[in-house]
């Protein structure tokens, strides 16, 4: 069975937050994983603390948080990460983006 | 800015039917009420389906006859003071004790939020220069700052309620501080510690001191300190407080182990809001009497380097915290990445897997309290 590297869904009703969590591919998305290695919060942030013209200027951002060993050991033994998480280690820079096939 | 409070000199907009002329509606209404019930004549049209009188009970006669005598007094609202019924600014007639906490004027909150921003005075010393709470301080200077931004912005103020309720309730007003016979409110009042709640007798010999350092060791059930650093301790008050309060808080002892692991509660002198206050008095009774120029320098530099230490401690925090965040602006995305470490180990998933300083919202580890042979009567008690 493949061990795959994937997001599962916590918060409410209109308020995703998701566990970046290493579980068993065929195990459903909320169950209890092997493991959590992180959050994922898709929510945008306005950051705070700012004067007025670097608020102008300031992206909002979206919260991760990662261990990043334990997501390499995971990627070393052949975890499978899913498209969403593929992107987010690729921003942590931790694997190549992932290649589209052209068509 | 414009002045919000004249002197006694505005009409209450907010409540104009108290301040409207004397022939007001509701004296018409009880005069019409009146007489429609002792002339049967002159009964209005629409009660020509009902044969019954309207009942007049004795509490409505008395309401009214009040109405006419005393109460007419409270029909028009002088301007600047309170209009109670008691005459007095006490608002309940049953509960004469109770009295409203006052508010801030409006020149002093000015004066607060000009000391913070413009002198750049800290809270902690505006607080006490004011004997204003520092949580106050703190509201006052973001509120001030929301109304200036409001007023930028041309949005309407709520003056007719600010108004209102200036009377209603005692104000401190600035000018009362400069001779220091007033304060605002207590400003270095201890809060109640979970940890103080039980009762504990705890046996003492007399040959040794027993003090508040002691006190909290004992709430906490910390073992008691050697003799030679205890007597360092009472020897040294001031310098043992600002340890406490300037070192950082990881330095605090912790007792107890696993999830039961807690710091050892702090004696009051440190955990009250103003700790500094109490080497200030001391140093008050001991020199001031010969050198109290040099009690009030004291005082400055112990303000001024307490707010040192405490900027110093937000810097390293902004740091750590820049350090363990990787931010990453993707060319295609509106939106910053913030990558923040995180570790997940036996050490922060604990055993259950449900530690809490492991990532991620915890999983339900399954609740094993409806099955067989589990013991529910408490084995021990925790306090």
């Amino acid at each position: 069975m493949v061990v795959r590297i994937r997001l599962s869904r916590f918060g409410n009703k209109h308020q995703p937050f998701y566990n970046i969590v290493v579980a068993q591919a065929r195990s459903a998305r909320d169950s209890k994983p092997l493991e959590v290695i992180g959050t994922f919060n898709p929510v945008p942030q306005r950051p705070t603390g700012l004067s007025d013209e670097e608020a102008r200027a300031a992206r909002a951002y979206k919260d991760i948080s990662l261990d990043r060993s334990r997501a390499k050991y995971w990627l070393g033994v052949g975890a499978q990460p899913s498209d969403g998480v593929w992107r987010l280690l690729h921003l942590a820079g931790l694997i190549e983006a992932k290649k589209v096939p052209s068509n | 800015m414009a002045q919000r409070i004249p002197n006694h000199l505005v009409s209450n907009s907010l409540l104009p039917y108290l301040s409207s002329s004397p022939s007001t509606s509701l004296f018409r209404l009880t005069t019409a009420y009146t007489s429609s019930s002792l002339t049967d004549a002159s009964r209005p049209a629409s009660r020509s389906f009902s044969t019954t009188r309207p009942s007049q009970t004795k509490l409505r006669r008395e309401m009214i006859r009040w109405l006419r005598g005393k109460g007419s007094e409270l029909q028009h609202h002088t301007p600047g003071e309170t209009n109670y019924i008691t005459h007095t600014n006490k608002p309940f007639p049953g509960n004469p004790l109770y009295r409203s906490d006052p508010i801030l004027s409006e020149d002093m909150r000015n004066e607060i939020h000009r000391q913070v921003t413009v002198q750049n005075k800290s809270v902690r010393a505006v607080s006490v220069q004011y004997s204003v709470d520092m949580r106050r301080v703190a509201a006052v200077v973001r509120l001030v700052e929301l109304e200036n931004q409001m007023k930028e912005q041309g949005k309407s103020l709520a003056l007719p309620y600010a108004r209102a309720i200036h009377e209603m309730v005692p104000v401190t007003h600035l000018r009362e501080h400069d001779d220091r016979r007033k304060s605002h409110e207590t400003i270095n009042d201890l809060p109640v510690h979970r940890l103080t709640d039980p009762q504990i007798f705890y046996p003492v010999s007399e040959s040794r001191q027993f003090n508040r350092i002691d006190a909290g060791r004992v709430f906490s059930a910390a073992p008691a300190l050697r003799n030679q650093r205890a007597e360092w301790l009472e020897a040294n008050p001031d310098e043992t407080i600002r340890r406490i309060t300037q070192e950082s808080p990881a330095n605090i002892e912790k007792v107890g182990k696993g999830d039961e692991e807690h710091q050892v509660l702090l004696p009051a002198d440190a955990r009250i809001p103003h700790p500094h206050m109490i080497t200030h008095e001391r140093n008050r009774l001991t020199i001031g009497k010969t050198e109290p120029a040099e009690v009030r320098q004291k005082y400055r530099e112990r303000l001024e380097q307490e707010t040192q230490v405490e900027l110093q401690r937000k810097e390293r925090a902004q740091q750590r915290l820049e350090m363990k965040t990787q931010k990453v602006q993707p060319e295609n995305s509106r939106f910053e990445f913030r990558f923040t470490d995180v570790v997940v180990s036996r050490e922060t998933t604990g055993l259950t897997g449900r530690g809490h300083k492991a990532p991620g919202r915890r999983y339900g580890v399954p609740s094993s309290d409806r099955k067989k042979g589990q013991v529910k009567i408490p084995t021990r008690v925790k306090v």
